[in-house]
């Protein structure tokens, strides 16, 4: 590229950062001269729930906790069930190799809310004044949760994993997430859902080392009533580690060579 | 990669219950049935997404056939609460093991591993996925 071209580049990168800075220092005075936050976390309201968490499910759940959030699938919409039964999962009931599998999850695009909760690897919660983030390991995806009296943004294109808004009802975080494009799966088993959809979930802790996440998601294109569900996780002093999509792609190698194999 | 492959080999075949869920759906391997091979590690990947253990054992025929068993990812193997600690160097090229697991439907030698022992006969691990 001719240094010119990179120079106009530079340029202009350097006059963006400048605005962004005057965007952000106006943001920062903005809501809080205007309206006071909600819910600051550490003024009276909310709970402590930072720590590295991991699934651990009820027993009564297992056979089904790392696939869907309840036993059986939702109530679905024509709409719903028709691209239900279309659906090419890797697992659960109707799973197939994932060399066949049509989850887009295995072309490596971001599994969704709350989707992304049934990978079973650990995920650190972070609690910072105004915000709680969400760090999965799997393929290092980041939720922000605000929760210093925001409204949801109305500028933005429908997202992978939606526009998360939180307020604390006591010591309950209950976020609500909405903007998603129509390209994710509610679960692994191949419950698709439309732009429409809208997920509340309810996070506490129920125990000082045992987390409750109660999730109701509501979609009228795709179901026909809201389908609730839980995740129940546990405190670990794990770090988190490293899991790229990746790498599930890569090894779809190692199972086709199986595929193929002729005695 | 390509595997010598023969059939007749020298495992032994047990019914085995339900295994722990995994990752890739029932088409690949055959959860009714139960195989445990014994012999000398060509190769160990601890590697997303699966664990994977290359091994070499002889057939009935004598010839060699390299079997591949895979476990569940290297993070969660070495939080689980296993005999030992798992890491990337536990085993190496030429350690015996004995890999015991669900073979392959269509009769490949790969398993869907739910023990691994070493050559004295300890389990290294009892948690496949």
């Amino acid at each position: 590229m001719p240094a010119a071209t990179l120079g106009a580049i530079a340029a202009r990168l350097k006059a963006a950062a400048a605005v962004a800075v005057l965007a952000g220092a106006g943001l920062a005075a903005g809501p809080a001269a205007s309206q006071p936050a909600a819910s600051p976390p550490g003024a009276g309201h909310g709970a402590d729930l930072g720590g590295v968490w991991t699934n651990d499910p009820p027993a009564e759940t297992l056979a089904y906790q790392n696939d869907t959030v309840s036993a059986e699938p939702p109530a679905f919409t024509d709409w719903g069930r028709a691209r239900y039964e279309a659906a090419k999962p890797s697992r659960g009931p109707r799973g197939v190799a994932v060399a066949e599998t049509d989850d887009p999850v295995y072309q490596c695009f971001p599994p969704g809310t709350p989707r992304v909760y049934l990978h079973p690897f650990p995920m650190e919660i972070v609690q910072t004044p105004g915000r709680v983030l969400m760090i999965f390991e799997y393929d290092h995806l980041i939720r922000q949760i605000y929760t210093d009296g925001r409204g949801h943004r109305t500028d933005l294109a429908p997202m992978w994993m939606g526009d998360s808004i939180g307020r604390w009802e006591g010591e309950t975080l209950v976020v609500e997430t909405v903007n998603f494009n129509d390209k994710t799966w509610l679960d692994r088993t191949g419950v698709a859902h439309s732009e429409a959809l809208r997920v509340v979930e309810r996070i506490r802790l129920v125990a000082e080392d045992r987390l409750e996440i109660d999730i109701t998601m509501e979609d009228p294109v795709a179901l026909a009533e809201p389908w609730r569900g839980q995740r129940y996780l546990r405190k670990t002093d794990w770090d988190i580690e490293e899991f790229s999509c990746m790498d599930n792609v890569n090894f779809l190698e190692y199972e086709q060579d199986i595929l193929e194999f002729e005695d | 990669m390509r595997r010598i492959l023969t059939c007749g080999c020298t495992v032994a075949i047990l019914l085995a219950g339900a295994q722990a869920a995994a990752h890739h759906g029932p088409g690949l391997y055959d959860r009714t049935k139960s195989v445990s091979v014994t012999g000398r590690v060509t190769q160990f990947r601890f590697m997303n997404p699966h664990v994977l253990i290359y091994v070499a054992a002889a057939g009935e025929d004598g010839r060699e056939i390299v079997w591949s068993g895979e476990l569940t990812s290297p993070n969660r193997l070495a939080r689980s609460a296993t005999p030992v600690d798992w890491h990337k160097d536990l085993l190496k090229p030429g350690d015996v093991v004995t890999l015991s697991g669900n073979p392959a439907q269509n009769g490949a030698p790969a398993l869907l591993l739910n023990r691994v022992l070493d050559g004295e006969g300890n389990v290294l691990t009892a948690t496949g996925r």
